[in-house]
């Protein structure tokens, strides 16, 4: 029998855990919950307060007795402690977990101080880390920029993949004049939608496919920052759209940054109409903005599903080509893998669409408290940005949708051959009284 | 004595290609000397679309303005329009030179091309860069900032620019004849030349140019232009809408236009009928006239509508002190007045080319306005007169920088 790790195997379905740690963890922890995507969540803090307000399904206090419930004050010392603490309690959370994503913001005092217990638990757990830190702004000071720089260090050694954004460039995901609440919104969807790529990613099947070993070889090791941008786009003009979008992440500073990548991931996903012309499209748009060093790996995928959006994804980081060695993992971790079950009924080389089948098939209702069930399709291929929908079975109806064909039913006369004037949506060669429905 | 020159201002339009031939004398007079017409063929929305026919119209117009002027026409200034034409304002600036910290004509130089720095798309060109006002040091208002001392020099321009290719076809069409373009100008800043006085230049207010296939516009406020625009809506489309709408051919509509068109509602007796005689290829037909105002009142009320948001984006209306000026040749259409008022809330003039003099059938016609402002354009970046040298030279080195490369 062969043993491959469960989270390298395409047909299990493989236990993603998002574990928020921190306040700014609990934050994105909170609004992944509510976002509807298909990971368990945790939120870890020491803080009770921040705990007690959020909506994670499952939620664990650290060190009750170090810090009282009142948190670790910044100071990363008595997070550690935290941590030391409830150990036991953090094993628990992240027992039976295949993919563990560690949200968390550095520079205070339980991120810093209890992310490498959380790190050392998830190995412990067998599963494979992918870390998701942000660096303090730059107003908060040396202090908390240099307890950050430790924190990330302990993450870096530990975690397979760590995707490193740095707070002061979120800032310029909104407008100046945006509200701080929008600011902290804004970055905290950014990291959400950075975790829906992930599993789309990962999910999805094609000619030309990423899957996990390429995004780990791309975000291994270093503390550098990371490239991230994603984009959705429908209509005529998707591609261009998308790549648009994508571009347009501050995190790539309008493709700017996208030439200092040693390595980069792109995806690019549509459904059965997207055509090579539009992925061509896309990736040469892409390849316009970056160096010959780097190292791409590229992914191209379709989902059976017509009316799914094209969709593009850039993962990569700054500075040298990441190392080709793997991170050093114990040893225990190579013999407890899964064995590789029977073919099930959903074979594994088409997973598209597993999403539907489940859900006629049990039209259960899809609580985000999920015990760690280890049968489950392949998360949303489409970020699903549903509100709270605990409790309520997701109508699916198929989605297929007859494409509406547009024909010209107004008369442009003697401008029929011309170039349309198009203002404002409106064709303007079509007789005002026409468009307005002004029958006297 | 003053010195006279002859300047020709053509016009290569949806409906008519024009040539006006003028006298212009640098004291300001300008006196028309004869006026060529043809009517156009190939021409859609102001831009060319078959290159052969539009060329022989233009060759027709040309040679009846030699007919007519007994003048042999050598160079022209050309009037260029289409929704190609784009425009937006930018503000360029210059650090002075520490030694002398006197701003000179280098330094305003240098702020004109700083402003003209941007990005366009790369088949556009500036067709204008028309300045606003200087600050030096902040202090705003500046209008000739030669001679002032100050460490900073900052500039708003105001920028026409379009598609290259799309505007050297015209060029084109009247190099075939071995005829010069002297220079290229947008219509409605031609039209502003003759339609509006400083004063009203200075209290701000609105050209709109209706023509046959597009309808220009242009802002001024204190005395310098703050915007402009080409949508491309004109006579043709309320025609076309007549057409459509009373099902009878476009030249039928045309005429019907012109004759018992009116853009005010309500005025027609209930049930009245114009009844349009048969003609080859017609039988005849009665239409209702209450159909054919509500036809050319929506579209002109959308065409307001329109006009008045893109000015309103720019320059708040309360600022508009002159009001609207409408020229073109659909400005003769009956009740336009009362509905632009209803829609831009401001006084609205009809107008056609002032001061000027030669035969009144032509500066009387607002459909020559663009062309007859063309002639005054021309004298205006010639002239080396003290009150229109500056607003000239500028012009004048806005035209020097848009090379027509053949």
């Amino acid at each position: 029998m062969i043993t491959i790790p469960r989270y390298l195997d395409r047909s299990a379905n493989p236990v993603v855990r998002l574990v928020g740690l921190g306040n700014a963890g609990v934050n994105l922890a909170d609004r992944i919950t509510m976002s509807g995507l298909n990971v368990d969540v945790v939120a870890m803090n020491s803080d009770q307060q921040s705990l007690s307000s959020s909506v994670a399904p499952v939620r664990v206090a650290l060190g009750p007795l170090a810090t009282r419930g009142l948190g670790a004050g910044g100071d990363p010392e008595i997070g550690a402690d935290a941590a030391r603490e409830s150990q036991a309690e953090i094993e628990e959370a992240l027992a039976g977990a295949d993919i563990v994503f560690l949200a968390a913001g550095l520079g205070g005092g339980t991120a810093s101080g209890a992310a490498a217990a959380v790190a050392d638990a998830a190995r412990g757990a067998g599963a494979l880390l992918i870390a998701m830190v942000t660096s303090p702004f730059a107003f908060e000071g040396r202090r908390r920029a240099a307890q950050a720089a430790a924190g990330l260090a302990d993450i870096v050694a530990r975690a397979d993949a760590v995707i490193h954004f740095d707070n002061d460039r979120m800032a310029d995901l909104t407008a100046p004049r945006a509200g701080v609440s929008e600011t902290f919104a804004a970055c905290d969807e950014l990291l959400g939608s950075c975790v829906q790529a992930f599993s789309r990613l990962m999910a999805a099947p094609g000619p030309m496919s990423v899957g996990l070993p390429d995004l780990i070889s791309v975000l291994r090791g270093g503390d550098a920052e990371c490239l991230f941008g994603t984009a959705e786009a429908r209509g005529d003009n998707r591609a261009h759209e998308a790549l648009e979008v994508a571009l347009r992440s501050p995190l790539l500073d309008r493709g700017r940054l996208l030439d200092q990548a040693g390595a980069l991931l792109i995806h690019v996903s549509g459904p059965p109409s997207f055509s090579f012309a539009e992925a061509d499209a896309v990736l040469n748009g892409i390849s316009k903005h970056i160096n010959e060093e780097t190292l791409v790996h590229l992914g191209v995928s379709t989902v059976d599903d017509p009316s799914a959006p094209v969709s593009l994804t850039l993962i990569g980081k700054c500075g040298a080509t990441a190392r080709v060695e793997p991170v050093q993992r114990p040893a225990a971790r190579k013999t407890a893998p899964v064995e590789v079950r029977p073919v099930e009924p959903v074979p594994a080389a088409q997973p598209p669409e597993p999403e539907h089948q489940e859900e006629f098939a049990s039209p259960e209702p899809a609580p985000p408290p999920r015990p760690a069930v280890v049968d489950r399709p392949p998360p949303p291929e489409r970020p699903s940005r549903v509100a709270p929908d605990a409790g309520k079975p997701k109508p699916t109806p198929p989605k297929v949708r007859q494409e509406t064909l547009q024909f010209e039913p107004v008369a442009r006369g003697r401008f029929e051959k011309s170039e349309p004037t198009i203002v404002e949506g409106e064709d303007l060669d079509v007789p005002t009284f026409l468009r307005r429905n002004k029958k006297h | 004595m003053a010195r006279e020159d002859i300047h020709v201002g053509l016009e290569v339009g949806t409906t008519k290609v024009c040539a006006v031939v003028a006298e212009c004398r640098d004291d300001g007079d300008v006196r028309i000397l004869g006026v060529g017409e043809a009517p156009s063929r190939g021409v859609r929305k102001g831009e060319i679309v078959d290159f052969e026919n539009a060329s022989k119209c233009v060759h027709e117009a040309l040679s009846d303005a030699e007919d007519k002027s007994d003048v042999e026409i050598k160079s022209v200034w050309l009037a260029v329009t289409g929704s190609h034409i784009q425009s937006f304002n930018n503000r360029g600036s210059v650090a002075i030179a520490e030694d002398s910290g006197e701003i000179t004509e280098q330094e305003i130089q240098e702020v004109e091309y700083k402003a003209k720095e941007i990005s366009l798309p790369k088949e556009n060109a500036i067709l204008h860069s028309i300045i606003q006002h200087y600050y030096v040091d902040g202090q705003e208002g500046v209008l000739n900032p030669m001679g002032m001392l100050g460490t900073r020099l900052e500039a708003d321009f105001h920028i026409i620019h379009g598609v290259m290719t799309r505007i050297q076809n015209t060029i084109r069409c009247v190099r075939e004849f071995h005829i010069e373009v002297e220079d290229v100008v947008v219509n409605a800043l031609a039209s502003a030349q003759v339609v509006l006085d400083p004063h009203q230049k200075e209290a701000g207010a609105v050209v709109v140019d209706i023509g046959g296939g597009v309808t220009d516009f242009i802002v001024y406020l204190d005395g310098s232009v703050r915007h402009s625009g080409v949508l491309a809506v004109g006579g043709d489309h309320i025609t076309n809408d007549i057409s459509i709408g009373l099902r009878i051919p476009i030249t039928r509509a045309e005429k019907l236009k012109i004759e018992e068109g009116s853009a005010v509602l309500g005025q027609a007796l209930p049930g009245e009928k114009i009844i349009l005689k048969n003609d080859t290829g017609f039988s005849g037909k009665e239409v209702e006239r209450e159909m054919l105002n509500t036809i050319i009142h929506a579209r002109l009320e959308e065409l307001f509508t329109l006009l008045r948001k893109r000015i309103v984006d720019q320059v708040p209306e309360h600022l508009l002190g002159a009001g609207v000026m409408l020229t073109g040749g659909c400005s003769m259409i009956r009740g336009i007045r009362e509905i632009a008022e209803s829609v831009f809330e401001m006084p609205v003039t009809l107008t056609r080319a002032q001061a000027v003099s030669g035969p009144t059938s032509a500066f009387e016609n607002p459909q020559f306005s663009t062309c007859i402002g063309l002639t005054k354009y021309a004298q205006a970046v010639r002239s080396e007169m003290p009150e229109e040298s500056f607003f000239g030279r500028i012009l004048r080195k806005a035209g020097r920088k848009f090379r027509l490369p053949f």
